[in-house]
C-alpha cells in the first residue's frame, strides 16, 4: 500500500484534539426543581447501570476518533498496486451503433459497453493514456490522449446512443491513425460484433475485443416501399418484416397512413426468416405511411401460437419504419395534329393529366417542349423527334418509330398476345379498322394488335429510353372509338406511356446527410425534425438550388417548409417568380386553330398554370433499414481481435495499475459518522420509533375495519 | 385557571365588591371565586352529609334523632320514658337518641419551599384546594382548622365555624408563603399531632418530597383522626420538560444532582415516580390513611366532587 497524499496524515493531530476535548469537563445547565427527592433516587439506579454509561461516553468518543482517522486516510489517498493489464497507451473503440440499443443486457448494450471500458480502464498503468473512439453514424474522438481517469470515464459516458449503422471501419481506421502515434499502444473494441463480416482495415497494433449483449431476440422491419400503380389510381404498400430470432414469433404489424390506422395484421414468423405483406388499401391524399412491429399481448394470441410464447423484441429502432407517397404529379400531354375529339376526350378525363393542343403548323415554334411528359402525334411527325414518350397515331411516313411501306385496307383483326398489358380488359374483337398504314415492326418494340397478315397495328416499346407506341390507323378510320375498348386501351396506353416513375420517395439511412431543393425566392428551409423541434437551414450561398440537411439521425420523417425570401412573401402567388409558370405557356403560343383545340379546360393560360409543389411542405423519411443492425446475434469478437498484429506490445515498458481504496474508506467514514450520531442522538431515534408506532398504531384501526 | 387579572377587582362589579382586600388576587382570583360561588350553590344539596364522620357518632345522647330502647333504671331521666309504649305494655322503657358531636375538620397545608414553583403552581393550587376542603367543611357547620407546615412545626390558624368565616379563611391563607430552608414533614406533623385535642377529618395537602414521609404518615395515622393526603404534584413533576446534561438544584436544599436526560432516563424517572406513588398508596392503605393523587392541572370542582368523594373522603 501506498500513500498518495501523505501529508495529509497531519490531519491525524484531530486525534488528541478530540480527548482533549473529551477530558475537559462536561458544562452543565442548571435546573431548579422543586425537589431532587426522585432524582437522586433515579440517580443511584442509574450508577448502577454505570458501566454501560461510560462504554457510551468511551463509545462516542471511540466513534468520533474513528471518524477523523478515516477521513484523514480519505485524504491522504492510499492506494494498493499491481501489474497493469493493458499497455500505457490505449485506444478505446465504443461502438454506438443502433444494434446497441438493444435491451438484452440491462439497461441496454451501449450502457453495459460503457460500464465495461470504464471497469477496463482499471487495468491501465496509473501513468496510462487514453483516447476514446465513438464508432456511430461516424467515427468520433471523444478524448485524445487523456490521463484523467475522470476525464476519460466522462468522456465514455457522453457518447450517445446512434440510430445509424456503426462505422466500425472508419472508428477502427481512426484508431489505429491514434494507436500508432505511440510506441506500443493497443486498441481496445467494445461492442456487441453484429456485424456480418469483419471490416477491411489492416492494423499494426494488438487489438483487444469486449463484447456485450446476450440473445438475437429481434424482429425487424426491413422495407416498407410505396408503389403508384401505372394508371396513378391505385397505391400499394410493400413491407417486408424479418424475424432474426432462433425461435418461432407472432407480432403484429399496424399500418398507419397520416397518423391513422388503417390495417393491423398478425404474422407468424419462422425463426430466422423474412415475411412479406402487400396492403392496397391506401387512402387517396396519404402523404405519410406509417409501419410498426409490436408485440402482441398472450391473452390475445391465437390458440396455436399462445402455447410457446414468443420472445420480447430486444431493439426498438427497427420496429417502425416510415415511407413517403409521393404526390400525385400533374403530366402535360401535347397533342399535335389536326384535331381529334376523340383523342382529346380520352386524354383530357385521365386523372392528372394536363392537354394541351398545337396543330402541326404551330409544332415548331411552340416552346417549353422539354416539359410536356407525353406528345401524340396524331397523323403527324415532326423531322425531330422529341426526348420524351410518344404515341403516334398513323404517322404519315417512315420515321424513326417505323417504317411505312404501304397502305392496307380493310386489315383483319388478329388476336393479340394474352398477358399484352395493353390489353388488359380491352376487348377488340369487334374492331373495324378502313384503313392502316402498313408499318414494319422495329426491332425496339413489340406487336400489341397484329392484323392477319401479322403486320403491326398497334405496337409499343422502349424507343432510346422513351417509351413509345404506334397506333398505325387513324382513328377516324376504324370504329375503334366507338367501341367501349377505346377508353380503357386509351388508359392503358397512358399508363405505360406516362407512368414510368411511379416510386415514392426514398428513405433516407440515419446520419446520411440530404440534398434539399432551393426554389428560387427561398429564403430559407424550414426542417421539422421526428420529435417536433425545428431549425431554419439557409443556403450557403445566394443562389444555391440546394441545401444539405445533415441531421438526420432521428428516426422518422421530416417536414421541409418553404421560407419564402422577404420581396417573395409580398408577390402575388401566381406572379411569374414561380418556376412551374415560367414555360411560357404551349398552349398561349400554340393553340390549334378553333375546333381543333383541345377543350378549354385542358389549355390553362400561361399566367394560371397550378403553383408547384414547392409552395406545399415535402417530405422525406429516415429508416434503419439496416440487416447488420437489426441482426443482433452477438459476435465473439474474434474476427475483430484478429484484424490486429499479433506481436506484443514489446517496446512498451509493463506499467502498474494502481488500485486507490478512499471510496471504501468514504463509505467507512459515513457508517462511522451515522453509528457516532445514532449513539448521540439515540433519543431522537427512539423517538422517531415511537412516533412511527404511534403513527403505526393510528392506522391499525383501518386495517382492522378492512378486514 | 390561574389567569390573573390585575384590574378585576374594580372592573368585576358587584361580585367582587365584597373580595377583601387581604385576599392574595394571585391565589383567589376571580376565577376561583366563581368556582367557590359554583360550589356554594352545588352545596346546598350535595355537601348536605358534610365530611365523612363529622355528623354522626357513635354515642347516644341528646337529640331528635332516635336510635334505640333500653330498659328503665333507677335515676334515669324520666323525660326519657316512652310512655307510648308504657302504656301498650306497662313496661318502663327509656328511648335512645343520637349523640351530636361538634366535628373539628383539620386542614393542613405543606408551605414548605418545595410546593412554590410547578406548572401550575402547587402552592397556589393547595391554598385552593384548601380553601374549598375548608369551605366544605364550614358549609356543614364544621369547625375548621387551617394549619401551615413549615419546617418543624404546624402553624394553626384560628379555627372557624360557619360559611361567613369562609374569608378569613381565604385571607390568612393568602398570606401563607413558602418557607424557605429545608420542612421537616414528620416532624411538623409531630407537632400538630401533639396539638391536636378533637378527632376529625384531617387532610393533608402535600408534594411529600421528603425522605421521612412514612414517619408522617405514620404521625397522622396515629392521631386515630380519619386522615387523607392530597398528593399534589404538577405536570411538570409528572413529566418532566427536561433534556440534555443537566444540573437539578433542589429548591428546598439545593442539593445538586447531575443528571444527563433522555427518553430512557425520563421513563426511568416515571417508573420511579409510579412505584413511590404505588408505595405511598401501599403504606397509606396500612394505616387507613385515603391517599389520592392530585395533579395541579386538576379543577377544584372535580377534587372535591369526583375525586374526593370517589375516595371516600367526603360524604
Amino acid at each position: 500500500m501506498t500513500l498518495l497524499a501523505p501529508l495529509a496524515l497531519l490531519g491525524l493531530l484531530f486525534v488528541p484534539l478530540i480527548v482533549a476535548f473529551y477530558l475537559l469537563r462536561l458544562r452543565r445547565h442548571e435546573r431548579t426543581v422543586s425537589s431532587t427527592f426522585l432524582w437522586r433516587a433515579l440517580v443511584r439506579d442509574v450508577e448502577a447501570n454505570a458501566p454501560w454509561q461510560r462504554l457510551r461516553r468511551s463509545l462516542l468518543l471511540l466513534l468520533q476518533l474513528l471518524v477523523v482517522v478515516a477521513l484523514v486516510l480519505v485524504v491522504a489517498r492510499p492506494s494498493g498496486e499491481r501489474a497493469a493489464g493493458l499497455s500505457r497507451d490505449l485506444v478505446l473503440v465504443v461502438d454506438a451503433s443502433a444494434s446497441m440499443a438493444a435491451t438484452d443486457v440491462f439497461p441496454d448494450r451501449l450502457t453495459a459497453a460503457k460500464r465495461a471500458a470504464i471497469a477496463a480502464l482499471g487495468d491501465l498503468p496509473a501513468d496510462g493514456r487514453v483516447s476514446v473512439v465513438a464508432a456511430a453514424e461516424s467515427a468520433r474522438v471523444v478524448a485524445n490522449e487523456a490521463t484523467d481517469r475522470g476525464r476519460v470515464t466522462r468522456a465514455i459516458e457522453s457518447i450517445e446512443q446512434s440510430t445509424a449503422p456503426g462505422r466500425l471501419a472508419e472508428a477502427l481506421t481512426l484508431a489505429s491513425e491514434l494507436a500508432e502515434r505511440a510506441r506500443g499502444a493497443e486498441i481496445l473494441i467494445v461492442t456487441d460484433d453484429t456485424a456480418s463480416a469483419a471490416p477491411e482495415v489492416a492494423l499494426t497494433v494488438p487489438v483487444r475485443v469486449l463484447t456485450v449483449g446476450a440473445e438475437r431476440d429481434n424482429q425487424a422491419i426491413a422495407a416498407l416501399a410505396v408503389r403508384t400503380d401505372p394508371s396513378g389510381l391505385e397505391r400499394t404498400v410493400f413491407v417486408s418484416v424479418a424475424n432474426y430470432s432462433d425461435s418461432r414469433v407472432v407480432r403484429r404489424l399496424r399500418l398507419l397512413a397520416d397518423g391513422t390506422p388503417i390495417t393491423a395484421r398478425d404474422l407468424p414468423m419462422e425463426a430466422v426468416s423474412r415475411s412479406d405483406v402487400v396492403i392496397d388499401e391506401l387512402p387517396e391524399g396519404t402523404r405519410v405511411v406509417e409501419a410498426q412491429l409490436a408485440e402482441i399481448a398472450a391473452a390475445e394470441l391465437p390458440a396455436e401460437n399462445s402455447a410457446a410464447p414468443s420472445p420480447p423484441d430486444r431493439l426498438a429502432l427497427d420496429d417502425r419504419a416510415w415511407a413517403i407517397v409521393a404526390p400525385d404529379r400533374i403530366r402535360r400531354v401535347l397533342l399535335v395534329g389536326p384535331g381529334n375529339a376523340y383523342l382529346q376526350t380520352a386524354f383530357a378525363l385521365l386523372p392528372n393529366v394536363e392537354l394541351y393542343g398545337a396543330t402541326a403548323a404551330e409544332y415548331g415554334s411552340t416552346t417549353g417542349k422539354d416539359r410536356f411528359d407525353l406528345f401524340v402525334f396524331d397523323g403527324y411527325l415532326p423531322e425531330e423527334l422529341p426526348g420524351a414518350a410518344i404515341l403516334a397515331i398513323a404517322p404519315p411516313a417512315s420515321s424513326p418509330l417505323g417504317t411505312v411501306s404501304d397502305t392496307l385496307a380493310n386489315p383483319a383483326i388478329s388476336q393479340g398476345a394474352a398477358e399484352e398489358p395493353l390489353l388488359r380488359n380491352v376487348d377488340l374483337s369487334r374492331l373495324h379498322i378502313a384503313q392502316a398504314q402498313r408499318m414494319e415492326l422495329p426491332d425496339w418494340a413489340r406487336v400489341v394488335l397484329p392484323a392477319s397478315d401479322s403486320s403491326p397495328l398497334i405496337y409499343s416499346g422502349l424507343r432510346e429510353g422513351a417509351a413509345t407506341a404506334v397506333i398505325a390507323f387513324d382513328l377516324r378510320a376504324s370504329d375503334l372509338p366507338l367501341q367501349v375498348a377505346w377508353p380503357i386501351l386509351a388508359t392503358n396506353l397512358a399508363g405505360e406511356l406516362l407512368g414510368l416513375a411511379p416510386g415514392g420517395v426514398e428513405p433516407v439511412a440515419p446520419g446520411s446527410p440530404v440534398e434539399l431543393a432551393l426554389a428560387p425566392g427561398t429564403a430559407a428551409l424550414r426542417v421539422t425534425r421526428p420529435d417536433g423541434t425545428v431549425a431554419e437551414l439557409a443556403p450557403s450561398a445566394t443562389g444555391a438550388a440546394t441545401v444539405t440537411w445533415v441531421d438526420t439521425r432521428q428516426l422518422g420523417v421530416y417536414r421541409v417548409e418553404r421560407v419564402p425570401a422577404p420581396e417573395a412573401a409580398g408577390a402575388s402567388p401566381s406572379a411569374p417568380a414561380s418556376p412551374a409558370a415560367s414555360p411560357t405557356g404551349p398552349a398561349a403560343g400554340a393553340t390549334p386553330a378553333a375546333g381543333a383545340s383541345p377543350s378549354t379546360e385542358a389549355s390553362p393560360s400561361a399566367g394560371a398554370l397550378p403553383p408547384g409543389p414547392e409552395d406545399e411542405p415535402t417530405y422525406f423519411a429516415v429508416d434503419l433499414f439496416s440487416v447488420e443492425e437489426s441482426n443482433i446475434a452477438v459476435g465473439d469478437g474474434g474476427r475483430l481481435a484478429a484484424l490486429g498484429s499479433t506481436t506484443a506490445p514489446d517496446a512498451a515498458p509493463a506499467g502498474v495499475a494502481r488500485d486507490e481504496w478512499w471510496p471504501l474508506l468514504v463509505v467507512a467514514a459515513l457508517i462511522l459518522l451515522l453509528a457516532e450520531w445514532l449513539v448521540y442522538e439515540r433519543d431522537g431515534a427512539r423517538r422517531i420509533g415511537a412516533g412511527a408506532r404511534r403513527w403505526m398504531s393510528g392506522l391499525r384501526p383501518w386495517r382492522g375495519r378492512a378486514t | 385557571m390561574t389567569e390573573t387579572r390585575p384590574g378585576a377587582a374594580a372592573a368585576g362589579g358587584a361580585r367582587n365588591s365584597f373580595l377583601p382586600s387581604a385576599l392574595d388576587p394571585q391565589v383567589f382570583d376571580e376565577a376561583f371565586l366563581r368556582q367557590l360561588d359554583r360550589l356554594m350553590l352545588v352545596s346546598r344539596t350535595a355537601v348536605r352529609g358534610g365530611m365523612k364522620g363529622v355528623r354522626r357518632s357513635v354515642k347516644h345522647g341528646q337529640s331528635v334523632e332516635f336510635t334505640d330502647y333500653r330498659d328503665y333504671a333507677l335515676g334515669d331521666d324520666l323525660r326519657s320514658l316512652d310512655w307510648n309504649v308504657y302504656a301498650r305494655l306497662e313496661k318502663l322503657f327509656i328511648k335512645l337518641f343520637v349523640e351530636e358531636e361538634d366535628v373539628n375538620v383539620h386542614v393542613l397545608l405543606d408551605a414548605s419551599a418545595s410546593m412554590a414553583g410547578g406548572s401550575p403552581d402547587k402552592l397556589i393550587f393547595a391554598k385552593r384546594a384548601a380553601a374549598a376542603l375548608a369551605y366544605v367543611g364550614l358549609a356543614s357547620y364544621d369547625r375548621v382548622t387551617v394549619s401551615i407546615l413549615q419546617g418543624r412545626v404546624a402553624r394553626r390558624l384560628p379555627a372557624v365555624r360557619g360559611t361567613g368565616r369562609i374569608f378569613s379563611v381565604l385571607a390568612d391563607l393568602s398570606a401563607v408563603k413558602a418557607a424557605p430552608g429545608a420542612t421537616d414533614l414528620a416532624a411538623a406533623c409531630r407537632h400538630y399531632a401533639a396539638q391536636l385535642r378533637q378527632r376529625g377529618p384531617l387532610m393533608l395537602i402535600s408534594d411529600l418530597f421528603d425522605p421521612d414521609v412514612d414517619r408522617a404518615i405514620g404521625e397522622l395515622a396515629a392521631t386515630r383522626c380519619d386522615v387523607a393526603l392530597l398528593h399534589t404534584l404538577s405536570l411538570d413533576e409528572l413529566d418532566p420538560p427536561l433534556e440534555g446534561d443537566l444540573r437539578l438544584v433542589d429548591r428546598e436544599t439545593s442539593e445538586r444532582v447531575d443528571v444527563t436526560v433522555d427518553l430512557a432516563t425520563l421513563d426511568a424517572y416515571r417508573a420511579r415516580l409510579a412505584s413511590w406513588q404505588a408505595h405511598l398508596e401501599s403504606i397509606s392503605a396500612r394505616r387507613r390513611v385515603s391517599y389520592v393523587s392530585v395533579p395541579t392541572s386538576l379543577p377544584l370542582a372535580d377534587l372535591v366532587f369526583a375525586e374526593l368523594r370517589r375516595r371516600r373522603v367526603v360524604a
